[in-house]
């Protein structure tokens, strides 16, 4: 693996919803490069196409064309159990609405990615108490999801997307059901994580978060509308 | 995934699945348990009846027999020359069998009745005594209480010597020692040289004693009663029983014999042969259908909750496609989506099997209570039920469980 290899790197990626009369180009040829380390905001109004950019980015949908590659490996084409494997190990989401388990304790929310990457029990509870104690919640490890608050869940959301030491991390309006001054601590503990070295790519349709960001890409109609700010 | 307890995180998440759902759960169960407890209860029922059924056969001296009896040849009318002068069975008729094939033979009895009055010191009456030979005891289910049984030489000289059953002792003999006294039958002394074990069957534990018939027989050595009170020149019997070895012969046995009999007879059915085991297992197969009766109703109750079930799976899955969704975007494949919700439909299915095993031991002990029969239980049954079970959940279950691996991750984490 080197360093130098981008993180993200699309070419010609459209998305195409419906057909014929009906057809709604929501990507209509994103050429986008992230690399290695960088702290990206993908920024948009409503419909500009950046949940559907992230949504390829983060391999839980696939492009109409175009191509698009990982870490240095192509990904269209992949099998269904392919991508899944992709999720897994290269990837961690955190969504705006958290998404955990509502029946799983929060340590086993964390386990989750672990126990699909096929790591043994005693090793993912290990690791999930880690990463519950680097975002600073171990002490709820055994609690219902429902006892948390927002921040405290939205927490225990990026240790999980964490659990596999992801190349990327993806944040879907990470601090859009926070309110301020939550959404500053949970920013604040994604620059944290940037500092440390990950990758991260957050979408935002908000200025003021994306200014957390290092580099800012802005879509407007699908297509990338500030070449500039593109590193490639 | 590799082998980290994948396996049992699948267990445990069911588990919390069917609890936090407990009335969803229930009304899926509800048909595995309806069809167990049917499937069970049927077939325990029925097993009860045919244990207490074998019960009497083998007290009877068992289901491996022939009997060979005497059988009225002219149905109406006038007999023809050749019936009247048929003989009937004949003391030689057994012979000649033993020779059919003497391997296939465990053992093989005469039987020549007689009637007469019978006289003890404590009782007088007009009684049917039974002359016997061979192994009269053992295939008929007798067995010796006290004293002993006849020996060979008083049977072959004709001794006169009395074996009595429980009935007949305790009615000529109510007090004290019975070995070694004597009776007279008809004008013969005759000395008791062993007394014969009570024989109870009861269908029902309220029914009078179905055997009480067997405990007043007074038997004597067959040549006796031949030569002393009601015997002829031809040595006429009345019932002639083998015992054969090995069921598997006894119709080869059984159609030898009626050919020989047909031969010594001129040709004339006077006679009636009795294959036991046949007569079980015409019975046993009756009581198959009744099995198969109860076991297309525990199907149709299988069939009906799993499609309930199917319907009910569907409509949960709804609630569910956001979770499927999550799941997915941290890495689990359709495969372990399909895995997790086969095993929760299986969890149910066990957990409603073992309802309805619990179910059907209940019903069957209601009825067979109902009916006063002992409850049998035979593991098969148990098999059988949650077989049924097991292949009806699983099949049930591959379809929403199929649907939920096939969801699209996208579609799924944006549903609402």
């Amino acid at each position: 693996m080197t360093t130098d290899r981008p993180i993200i790197q699309t070419r010609g990626l459209t998305k195409v919803f419906g057909s014929n009369g009906t057809a709604v180009h929501a990507l209509r040829g994103i050429d986008l490069t992230v690399q290695r380390g960088e702290f990206v905001a993908l920024m948009g109004p409503s419909g500009s196409g950046k949940s559907t950019l992230m949504a390829i980015v983060g391999c839980l949908d696939s492009p109409t064309s175009g191509t698009y590659d990982l870490d240095g490996v192509p990904v269209q084409g992949l099998s269904g159990a392919a991508l899944a494997r992709v999720r897994n190990e290269k990837l961690g989401f955190v969504f705006q609405t958290y998404n955990l388990l509502p029946r799983a304790s929060i340590a086993r929310n964390v386990e989750l990615p672990l126990l699909y990457a096929g790591i043994g029990r005693k090793e993912r509870r290990q690791r999930a108490l880690e990463l519950l104690e680097q975002v600073g919640i171990v002490e709820k490890a055994n609690a219902l999801p429902a006892q948390l608050s927002g921040g405290q869940r939205q927490r225990v959301a990026i240790a999980r997307a964490l659990a596999n030491r992801p190349a990327l991390l993806l944040a879907d309006e990470p601090t859009g059901a926070l309110d301020s001054k939550t959404g500053e601590e949970v920013l604040g503990l994604f620059k944290e994580l940037h500092r440390r070295g990950n990758s991260v790519v957050l979408v935002t349709h908000d200025p003021h978060i994306a200014s957390f960001a290092e580099r800012r890409v802005e879509l407007r109609d699908g297509l990338v509308v500030e070449p500039d700010a593109q590193a490639a | 995934m590799k082998g980290t307890g994948a396996f049992r995180e699948r267990l445990v998440e069911a588990w919390v699945e069917i609890r936090e759902n407990l009335g969803r759960s229930s009304l899926q169960a509800i048909g595995v348990v309806l069809g167990v407890a049917s499937v069970l209860g049927g077939f325990s029922i029925s097993d009860s009846q045919r244990r207490r059924s074998d019960e009497r056969w083998t007290k009877l001296g068992g289901m491996d027999r022939l009997v060979v009896q005497q059988a009225t040849a002219v149905k109406d009318g006038t007999p023809t020359a050749l019936e009247a002068a048929n003989l009937g069975l004949r003391g030689d008729d057994r012979e000649e069998a033993e020779f059919l094939d003497a391997r296939a033979i465990e053992g093989a009895t005469q039987e020549k009745v007689a009637r007469g009055r019978v006289r003890s010191p404590y009782a007088d009456q007009d009684r049917q005594v039974r002359g016997i030979d061979g192994d009269y005891l053992p295939l008929n289910g007798y067995s010796i209480e006290s004293g002993r049984s006849f020996s060979a030489q008083e049977r072959a000289e004709g001794r006169p010597v009395a074996l009595l059953g429980a009935e007949a002792r305790a009615t000529f003999f109510p007090t004290g020692e019975v070995i070694g006294q004597t009776i007279r039958v008809g004008d013969i002394p005759v000395v008791v040289v062993g007394t014969l074990e009570e024989k109870v069957f009861r269908w029902r534990e309220s029914d009078p004693n179905w055997f009480a018939w067997r405990n007043r027989v007074i038997l004597l050595p067959s040549v006796l009663v031949a030569r002393r009170m009601n015997g002829d020149r031809w040595n006429r019997v009345e019932r002639v029983s083998f015992r054969i070895r090995d069921l598997s012969v006894m119709k080869t046995f059984g159609e030898g014999l009626e050919t020989l009999l047909r031969g010594n007879h001129r040709q004339q059915g006077d006679f009636r042969i009795d294959d036991v085991a046949a007569r079980v297992r015409r019975q046993q197969d009756q009581g198959q259908i009744y099995n198969l009766i109860f076991m297309l109703s525990g199907v149709l109750s299988l069939l009906g909750g799993g499609l309930v079930n199917v319907n009910i799976q569907m409509a949960a899955l709804k609630d569910r496609v956001r979770e499927v969704g999550v799941k997915m975007a941290i890495g689990a494949s359709g495969g372990e989506v399909f895995k997790g919700f086969m095993t929760e439909a299986l969890v149910l299915t066990g957990l409603g099997s073992l309802v309805g095993l619990l179910g059907g031991v209940a019903f069957s002990w209601a009825i067979t209570s109902l009916l006063r029969i002992p409850l049998f239980l035979q593991p098969m049954s148990f098999a059988w039920a949650l077989l049924l079970a097991g292949a009806f959940g699983f099949v049930f279950a591959l379809y929403p469980a199929w649907k939920a691996s096939r969801l699209s991750p996208m579609e799924a984490l944006r549903y609402e």
